[in-house]
């Protein structure tokens, strides 16, 4: 629609602003969103984010459910970090009800919470190799992830959904036979790793695609409370692991990846969200390695009955808070037990894309509608918020494009730059 | 900087408007035990503003989420901030409690200190029916934009199961 408000400013000549919605369906990923964007021409000079399209009223069907119950419905609020959630909670109620894990167990969990990392942002940069027109990057990097999504298979018997941690340890071991699987996968990432940074970083089209693309800057990032790669690669230096030690995490000395580890200067843009994230999962499987190496023998729960863990947790009171750096950014869960009922009194889920709405703005703002793609997806891959765009003229006629026009627009600006 | 130090300055700050101050240690890893904390105060919702604004000023934090309790003839909503991030087992978690009655479900809001905490905020308004004053923008974020329930109310649950019942029933009447 066109917008009221006639814009002097620009070169003083009356320039008028164009509303573009974008979304909210997703017809491939995980989370449906809207996007309202003002153009002056091509350039965004506003953007109003709506969420919410898949909003399942998950802690309010937590609180009607046995602890148990609620574990596993917190293992289907997102389909790619499947564990993060359960991790989080897991720590929450443990806290809250004072439950011991025993160190095999606090090993296996990050095992399997990194095996998740290293899956997710090579899912995610297959995505943005993707939105630029690069497929065949995109197929070679999502050939690549297939490895750690078996050996995810092999050690919990699923690709998604892992069923893993458990109150008080984990649902299943590590055992020796399983655990050389896990090595060869390790062998296989060390030795393609360097063709993956060259293929992405050393590219002259993804560089000139993405260098000074979505913005954020340091400033932006500590005021807005964005969490994981995005704040990071701002050069902001938070990160669970690094600040707040959990789980295996404390045995090892790890710290927040920023663009400075990579020996370039620091930007805030989608080139420097690649880096960090692929400097992430080498960072990953040397802490796999690490665990691995250095798995501690013992049982696998502290309490390893379900009825008398459900017994103790109903006699559990306090309250508790959970955190973990899924790939995407800090998880934090909130419980509060009450003695006497099996549901959690209190539970509030917050998940790394709530914290990194607000950096969206900033990183859309006078960027061109054909990067709406990669920087959309920078964040998380969302982009499938690129669904349909309505473009609407004074006249009022309208005209619907899909998402496939908007990456062909995406894909053409690639062309034009490389001439 | 640690966890009783940010509690000792906040009581110091606060004198009477704030109570029940705890700090948690937890041990983590297994190879050398360390501890880490986590903070609880709770705060009256007179003095909130000025708590969050002076730890802001103090403390540069960081806000995860605000949850919330409906409990019974009050509304408690945690604050959950994290303080002292970018260095090893130097972040503490510190969770600032406000209790609102539901006759005056009011707090102010803390954007202007802390604009990161719009989000959280729009998600209480919507779902709490909490006014958050001076909030740059209140419209609802996860609900639909002309939804006027509360769901997680105790005390309105049965307008909320009409008014999804209803939309439910609105969306397979399109499908059809």
């Amino acid at each position: 629609m066109k917008n009221e408000s006639i814009n002097l400013e620009v070169g003083k000549c009356a320039a008028t602003t164009y509303t573009v919605p974008v979304g909210p369906v997703h017809p491939a990923l995980k989370e449906p969103i809207r996007f309202n964007f003002d153009l002056d021409g091509e350039r965004i000079v506003g953007v109003d984010i709506k969420p919410g399209f898949a909003h399942r009223g998950i802690e309010y069907m937590g609180m009607k459910r046995n602890l148990v119950q609620a574990l596993y419905l917190s293992e289907r609020i997102c389909g790619i970090c499947s564990i993060s959630h359960p991790l989080a909670f897991t720590q929450a109620v443990e806290n809250a009800a004072g439950i011991e894990v025993p160190p095999r167990a606090q090993y296996i969990r990050t095992i399997i919470g990194e095996l998740e990392r290293v899956h997710s942002h090579l899912l995610w940069a297959g995505v943005g190799a993707h939105e630029l027109g690069f497929d065949t990057l995109l197929h070679l990097t999502w050939n690549v992830r297939e490895k750690s999504m078996d050996l995810l298979e092999e050690l919990t018997g699923n690709r998604v959904d892992y069923a893993i941690p458990m109150f008080s340890g984990v649902r299943r071991d590590i055992p020796e036979e399983k655990a050389h699987l896990a090595y060869e996968a390790l062998e296989y990432y060390k030795g393609l790793l360097q063709s993956m940074i060259d293929a992405f970083l050393h590219d002259k089209s993804v560089e000139m695609r993405t260098r000074n693309v979505g913005v954020l800057t340091y400033e932006q990032a500590v005021e807005l409370c964005a969490v994981g790669p995005t704040t990071r690669a701002s050069g902001v230096k938070k990160d669970v692991r690094q600040d707040m030690p959990y789980l295996a995490y404390a045995d090892m000395d790890i710290k927040a990846i920023t663009p400075e580890d990579f020996g370039t200067e620091t930007i805030g843009d989608v080139y420097d969200m690649i880096i960090v994230r692929l400097l992430e999962v080498a960072q990953s499987i040397e802490i796999i390695e690490f665990c691995l190496e250095n798995l501690p023998s013992g049982e696998l729960m502290s309490i390893p009955k379900v009825p008398a863990l459900l017994a103790a947790l109903k006699k559990a009171s306090g309250e508790g808070i959970g955190r973990h750096e899924a790939p995407r950014g800090e998880v934090i869960h909130y419980v509060r037990l009450e003695e006497g009922i099996e549901e959690p009194a209190a539970w509030k889920v917050k998940a790394p894309t709530y914290s990194n709405l607000m950096a969206w703005v900033p990183m859309f703002m006078g960027d061109e509608i054909a990067d709406v793609p990669i920087i959309a997806a920078s964040i998380d891959p969302c982009m499938c918020c690129m669904d349909r765009v309505h473009f609407a003229d004074a006249s009022g006629t309208q005209s619907e494009r899909t998402k496939e026009e908007l990456i062909r627009l995406s894909r053409e600006k690639t062309r034009r730059m490389c001439g | 900087m640690n966890a009783q130090q940010v509690l000792t300055s906040m009581k110091e700050k606060l004198g009477s408007a704030c109570s029940d101050d705890r700090v948690i240690e937890r041990m983590v890893g297994v190879l050398d035990p360390k501890p880490v904390y986590d903070a609880w105060l709770t705060i009256e919702p007179a003095a909130f503003h000025d708590a969050v604004a002076f730890l802001c000023e103090a403390y540069d934090p960081h806000i995860s989420v605000i949850s919330g309790e409906d409990i019974g003839d009050s509304v408690a909503l945690n604050y959950h901030f994290t303080v002292g991030w970018g260095e090893r087992f130097g972040e503490i978690t510190l969770s600032l409690r406000t209790v609102l009655p539901k006759s005056e479900l009011k707090i102010p809001t803390i954007t202007d200190v802390l604009p990161g905490a719009q989000t959280a905020e729009r998600e209480k308004i919507e779902f709490y029916g909490i006014e958050v004053v001076g909030i740059p923008d209140d419209r609802n974020i996860f609900l639909p934009e002309d939804a006027t329930i509360h769901p997680w109310r105790k005390d309105l649950e049965e307008e909320t199961q009409k008014e999804v019942v209803r939309r439910v029933k609105w969306e397979a009447r399109n499908e059809e």
